[in-house]
């Protein structure tokens, strides 16, 4: 089709110009300002499939986790008005977690913009702060080029979401199509050397090196230099639950999630380094707590792609600007090879001093039904291929903390955004991207009547998703507060649903468990393995489970809390 | 990095593709960040057809100062900003 011109209609240059970046999944819901866009999808169901959501939001968190365990752009389609609205808390979600994603709404007609038209919102004005740049195309005639544009820069540099707004009637005027062909991506400016040099000087003259690094190091593809740089260093690695996945999980130099709720011997060794090398992170709140304490005794070298970030939330002893690729590589051949017994041997006595943080809260006895013992359940039953996705809350900090990632992309959970409600969405995305291959969901009860609905949508798909409710009848984490910091005073934490999982999954059209002790989880997961329907795994907790170790916000490395007073 | 809490004032000239919404991106990301904007004026470039210049004053501390900039370089509506 290159170099042919001819012309189109706006809903087929948009169908067009998508097929040609290489978009083979959609994820939306009709409405009237997108019919023309939506019969344009049905003349072309042989070249790109459309996945019908319950709710436009479950459609925005699927083409974002579609986006996360594949590193392609997500494409997600609404309607104008409350379509749009709709998509919001998911662009938003993508926002937060540099995820490459395409939004595109539908709008009236531009001769009723601005005069309050049904189901018209100021659709551009709305996601403007939580768009990487979005776009309202006017004309057909610069449909292509800001599709194409749009797509470059989702996906360029720090990647982000980008909303392109087509009124309907841009849609149905017709303009010369011109293949709509991939943009190059905008180039990625190269790692000074000078800044290199110091990041070197630096490394090699540390005695405590610590390295906390994040989810650029999965958008970058940097993991296998990320291990390779650490093995020349001999230094621990803790990740940002954004960077889980990029580090495998049993390399003896990985120390765990680090941050609010990081293990005991990653946050603390975190604490006691003389050099943290931040790589593709961008030391928020979650991960640093009290930024005057947490920069106080130790130097910090920043390596990321966004110059922003550096300097944003903590101060820099030095950084370097780039691709982490390049930049791992170049250190790499930079860095005097090092052994340091003693320092590594450091994370074994925390481990020893502080271990029991990571037990099971409320066990009793080796038998009793607990977070970390149905996480491990369920990861002895799943291959490390198996694509996971969380909702937000305690369930998803407990799989953050216990899961053991070993393969990069592996994981799809709200961080930045913390949106409750992303992971049915979410698991219907990433089930598509992995071509219908079985995927996880950790949810919570309380999460998962968020969006719920989408349940419906994995049995329209015949997607093989199992959802495992960590089902504790509260809202754990904010009852953790409550019980820790508001005097137990549990204040519309307390859920008192009746909710029946198996006759909700089965009503839905999957099938369901309730379980309330191992030998039951065993069973049902042994049951939701052989089938290929959606499956929900009710599983029944204590209310008063909690999430340990825990770095009050705004607290440091000290303040860590590892068992209720 | 310097890192000082001296509250400064300063004056920042901004390049912006001529486009619709590009005015409500910069003042935007000033009340997103809870940077201040002390004045501010626009207008079409004589000399560079389609795009506009802004100045505009602002204050806050170094570290402050150096996040505007950043921050407003990476708007994809934006050709130019440096302190004047």
């Amino acid at each position: 089709m290159k170099g042919v011109r001819f012309e189109m209609n706006g809903a087929a240059i948009t169908v067009e110009t998508l097929i040609a970046h290489g978009v083979t999944d959609v994820f939306g819901y009709p409405g009237g300002t997108v019919l023309n866009l939506y019969d344009e999808l049905y003349g072309n169901s042989d070249r790109i499939t459309h996945r019908l959501s319950c709710h436009e939001q479950g459609a925005a968190h699927a083409a974002d986790a579609y986006a996360r365990v594949t590193g392609r752009v997500g494409v997600v389609i609404a309607t104008s008005g409350p379509g749009a609205t709709n998509l919001v808390t998911g662009i938003a979600t993508a926002y937060l977690d540099s995820t490459p994603m395409i939004a595109i709404t539908g709008n009236v007609p531009t001769t009723l913009m601005g005069k309050d038209a049904f189901q018209e919102v100021d659709t551009t004005g709305i996601t403007m702060p939580i768009t990487k740049h979005n776009f309202l195309v006017k004309d057909v005639d610069q449909l292509e080029e800001t599709l194409c544009e749009a797509f470059r820069i989702a996906r360029s540099g720090r990647p982000g979401p980008v909303l392109v707004d087509i009124p309907k009637d841009v849609q149905v005027n017709e303009a010369d199509f011109r293949g709509g062909q991939p943009l190059p991506d905008i180039p990625t400016p190269t790692a000074n050397q000078q800044c290199l040099e110091e990041a070197a000087a630096l490394i090699n003259a540390s005695e405590r090196p610590y390295i906390y690094a994040g989810g650029g190091v999965v958008i970058s593809g940097a993991e296998d230099l990320l291990r390779q740089f650490a093995e020349s260093l001999d230094a621990p690695v803790g990740l940002s639950m954004m960077g889980l996945t990029a580090f495998d999980s049993e390399h003896p130099l990985y120390l765990g999630m680090t941050g609010m709720h990081g293990l005991p011997e990653s946050s603390k060794m975190h604490a006691e380094a003389d050099l943290i090398i931040g790589i593709g992170v961008r030391f928020s709140d979650r991960a640093t707590g009290d930024t005057k304490r947490y920069r106080a005794n130790t130097k910090i070298l920043h390596i990321d792609i966004d110059d922003v970030e550096v300097d944003k939330n903590v101060a820099s002893t030095a950084s370097v600007l780039g691709d982490l690729k390049e930049i791992l590589s170049s250190l790499i051949g930079m860095l005097d090879q090092r052994e340091r017994p003693e320092w590594k041997g450091r994370a074994k006595k925390v481990r020893d001093e502080w271990g029991r943080a990571v037990m099971d809260y409320k066990a009793q006895d080796e038998h009793s039904f607990t977070p970390r013992r149905i996480i491990k359940t369920v990861r002895a039953h799943a291959t490390d291929e198996m694509v996971v996705v969380t909702d937000v809350g305690q369930h998803q900090m407990w799989v953050a903390q216990h899961y053991g990632f070993k393969v990069p992309r592996t994981l799809a959970t709200s961080g930045g955004l913390g949106t409750m409600g992303f992971g049915m969405g979410g698991a219907v995305g990433a089930c598509v991207a992995k071509g219908g291959a079985r995927t996880l969901l950790f949810t919570g009860d309380g999460s998962f009547h968020m969006n719920m609905a989408e349940f419906a949508t994995a049995v329209r798909y015949g997607l093989p998703i199992i959802v495992i409710v960590i089902d504790n009848s509260v809202l754990g984490m904010v009852r953790q507060w409550q019980t820790l910091f508001f005097g137990e005073r549990y204040s519309q934490t307390t859920l008192e649903r009746p909710t029946d999982y198996v006759k909700l999954a089965e009503a839905l059209g999957g099938s369901g468990y309730m379980v309330s002790d191992l030998a039951g989880l065993e069973k049902a997961l042994n049951g939701a393995f052989a089938s290929d329907i959606p499956t929900i795994i009710d599983c029944k907790i204590d209310s008063d489970e909690m999430v340990f170790p825990m770095i009050p916000a705004g607290g440091s490395f000290e303040d860590m809390i590892v068992e209720r007073n | 990095m310097i890192s000082t809490d001296t509250i400064q004032h300063f004056t920042i000239s901004i390049i912006v593709v001529n486009r619709a919404g590009a005015l409500s991106r910069i003042t935007g990301l000033f009340s997103k960040r809870g940077y201040n904007i002390d004045t501010l004026t626009v207008g079409p470039m004589a000399e560079r057809p389609g795009y506009s210049r802004l100045i505009l004053a602002s204050s806050g501390d170094e570290a402050t100062k150096a996040q505007i900039i950043k921050q407003l370089r990476k708007l994809v509506d934006v050709a130019e900003a440096k302190t004047i």
